[in-house]
């Protein structure tokens, strides 16, 4: 029976990569294969799911195939690239390390080990799993000998939790009829909330003064982020700014369904989930033309050219006051989620994992 | 949901809302067109003077202040040892404050029991912490001692007023950038656009063209005029264009004296701004020109030098240009040969014919260059 197991550095619970490992796991093992994942570290609520992966060698049996979930560094990639069994990468992207210079020097270094696995894993891998071209050419780049784009698994089907309606209401009562700009990520310098912020200070002066800008997502660089609040205060926007963090599933539905728009200015990104997100809560979406967005929004949304708060608000006062527009946004949302649709992404992965595994044992 | 008055655009259908197209693939083409507008909006407020010219780069600069990414040098240096310092001491009183009572009672017997141990650890940790703490402040002296050194020998920055001595978009090679411009895909930009001449020549040939000048009071007659110009370095510019965003640039101006590490970040953002098939055009004074012609302050006190027209080819090629034969025009000082009659004429012309080729000629120099495919 073919195995292909994973490993990943942290199976977290209510993570993008905890969630696409575990549901790859059970399309694989649905598809009659052995597969088990292999974590550094895993979170108390998804241990039972997991073994470390200095167990693996006594495990190992021939004919393993190895699919490494790289988001990050980890000494997984170590592990790894000192094993006989054919390797894949599920390439996540890894945010390069320039953006951290200055701002938190610990991230800064992390990051850049991790860049550094990638290009040491790469040339040593069988194939590259991309969730986006844009990750793939990053690895054919760094000598990857074959690559294949398959989205990252993400639930938004009927499973999904609707919007938490006393969350709604509770939002709704305290911005009124006020346009709410929502972005959903890492408060971190490469998803560039502070333009963010440059956009409704101009959007508030140009077209509604009481328009206010949500931000939900873990402060994982606290520098950025006090520098994020000081200058949304320095401008006098303190109360038009509001942050949220560890929101459930359900109340997360109800900040996107509160929101008029999805307006997303980051620099780098390798796919951004929070734009399907958007797409299934029906929230039109405006997004810096950067990295993966382009190819992950289709046109689902307002790509601009330049995250300059001129053309972000004048692009967002569009959105807002054009129903018509917004309404065509979301329809093509909504098309557009067919594209990443579980069963079609698990279909692929079988595919794709299954050709690894084939083409091995026909050589052997 | 109050609706933006300014926010719909010219082009609407009869109940005020944009109409799409039919049949349009995916709503590409739609999509489009609303940025098209999305686009013209943007300059209209920007020629109403609702966007004034350096407000962006203002809030870029504010945002700055709170960063330490913002924060220069010494300041930059002694925040960080701070954090250094505040974080070299272990404290081993673990708070045994808890909800509960019996909590208090536990944790304060874990921490009275295992202080013994945890002492004996963090003794070490903060000695350690310590040490490294004094070698950074021993590196700290050095680079500030370093930086005073460098400082010293550092001249003032020119002034931009008086650094835009570059020959405007005069007769000679105006017709040349609008050629080599004129059919690009894409926006093109003018750094060290000016009073935006050659930019308003640019859109009247149908080129998508704006301008970005550091200087506010030289694109005051270009505002006036109701061209797209933005006060701003054309090197920050840059850095905040999308990749393959640009069609064409246009670089003159003080381009011609960057420092040698600003100018090879221009290559480089040139290279990465300008989409496949993009134009890059470069005007400059000859470096024999500019020493001869300059004004003193900008010769005395500009970072760079004019390079000759074969370097910047030669650098640009490294970044993937294709580049054409310089052209060359501009204020022609060369003395003029004397008659045979004069005595010793062929001597003195001979001497007038080195002086020519070697300090006088041509003064400016045209470089067109296409980022290949």
């Amino acid at each position: 029976m073919t195995a292909v197991h994973q490993f990943v550095p942290a199976l977290l619970p209510r993570d993008a990569t905890g969630h696409h490992t575990l549901a790859l796991r059970d399309a694989l093992r649905a598809a009659g294969w052995t597969s088990d994942v292999y974590v550094e570290a895993a979170h108390d609520e998804t241990a039972a799911e997991a073994t470390y992966f200095e167990e693996y060698p006594s495990r190992a049996r021939p004919g393993d195939v190895l699919l490494y979930q790289l988001g990050t560094a980890s000494p997984v990639a170590e592990f790894l690239l000192g094993r006989p069994e054919p390797l894949v990468l599920d390439y996540h992207n890894v945010t390069p390390a320039e953006f951290y210079a200055g701002w938190e020097e610990h991230t800064r270094e992390k990051v850049a080990l991790a860049r550094r696995q990638v290009a040491v894993l790469a040339p040593r891998s069988v194939l590259g799993i991309a969730d986006s071209a844009f990750n793939a050419a990053e690895l054919t780049d760094l000598g990857c000998p074959a690559t294949a784009v398959v989205p990252i698994l993400v639930d938004l089907g009927d499973t999904a939790p609707a919007p938490d309606p006393k969350e709604r209401d509770r939002l709704a009562g305290r911005h009124g009829g006020a346009t709410v700009l929502l972005f959903v990520g890492r408060l971190s310098p490469n998803k560039a909330q502070h333009h963010l912020v440059e956009a409704l200070w101009l959007y508030r002066r140009w077209y509604d003064p009481d328009a206010r800008l949500h931000l939900v997502g873990p402060e994982v660089t606290p520098s950025y982020a006090a520098a994020v609040t000081a200058f949304a205060a320095e401008l006098g926007l303190a109360d038009a700014v509001v942050s949220a963090r560890d929101l459930t599933p359900a109340q997360l539905a109800a900040w996107y369904a509160d929101a008029d728009v999805f307006v997303c200015l980051s620099q780098h990104e390798g796919f951004c989930i929070p734009l399907l997100e958007a797409m299934h809560a029906g929230t039109p979406v405006v997004a810096l033309d950067a990295g993966a967005v382009g190819e992950t929004l289709g046109a689902a949304g307002l790509l601009v050219p330049s995250a300059r708060p001129a053309t972000v608000a004048a692009a967002v006062a569009r959105v807002t006051g054009d129903p018509a527009l917004a309404s065509r946004l979301v329809d093509a949302g909504h098309r557009r989620l067919d594209d990443f649709a579980p069963a079609r992404v698990r279909r692929r992965f079988v595919d794709v994992l299954g050709g690894v595994a084939l083409g091995r044992r026909g050589a052997a | 949901m109050p609706t933006p008055p300014a926010a719909t655009p010219p082009e609407t259908a009869a109940d005020g809302s944009a109409a799409p197209p039919q049949g349009a693939a995916d709503g590409v083409d739609y999509l489009d067109q609303v940025m098209a507008e999305i686009d013209a909006e943007v300059r209209r407020r920007r020629a109403s003077g609702d966007l004034p010219a350096g407000l962006e780069r203002e809030l870029d600069e504010l945002f700055l202040e709170f960063s330490p990414v913002g924060l220069q040098g010494r300041a930059r240096l002694r925040e960080t040892l701070a954090l250094v310092d505040g974080a070299a001491y272990v404290d081993i009183a673990v708070p045994v404050a808890s909800e509960k009572p019996i909590g208090t009672y536990v944790k304060r017997l874990l921490r009275t029991g295992l202080g013994w141990y945890l002492r004996y650890i963090v003794d070490q940790v903060v000695k350690f912490a310590w040490a490294v703490s004094r070698m950074l402040h021993v590196v700290v002296d050095h680079v500030e001692e370093l930086e005073a050194a460098v400082e010293s020998t550092r001249s003032p920055d020119l002034p931009v007023e008086v650094a835009r001595t570059g020959e405007p978009a005069t007769d000679w090679w105006r017709p040349v950038a609008i050629e080599a411009l004129a059919g690009v895909a894409g926006r093109v930009v003018h750094g060290d656009c000016g009073d935006g001449s050659l930019v308003a020549a640019l859109v009247a040939a149908g080129v998508d063209a704006y301008g970005v000048d550091p200087s506010e009071p030289a694109l005051a007659a270009a505002l006036d005029d109701g061209l797209d110009v933005r006060a701003e370095p054309v090197l920050d510019h840059l850095e905040v264009v999308a990749d393959e965003a640009l069609g064409g640039l246009v670089l003159s101006g003080s381009v011609q004296w960057l420092r040698p590490n600003e100018r090879q970040r221009l290559v480089d953002l040139a290279a990465s701004r300008l989409t496949p098939g993009g134009v890059l055009v470069l005007h400059s004074a000859t470096p024999a020109s500019w020493a001869a012609g300059a004004p003193t302050l900008v010769r005395d006190l500009a970072p760079g030098r004019p390079l000759h027209a074969g370097t910047w080819a030669f650098l640009l090629a490294g970044r993937g240009f294709s580049v054409a034969a310089p052209l060359t025009g501009g204020p022609d000082r060369t003395l003029a040969r004397v008659g045979a009659s004069t005595p010793d004429a062929d001597t003195v012309n001979a001497a007038i014919d080195a002086i020519n080729e070697l300090l006088l000629g041509p003064g400016a120099y045209l470089l067109v260059a296409t980022r290949e495919r």
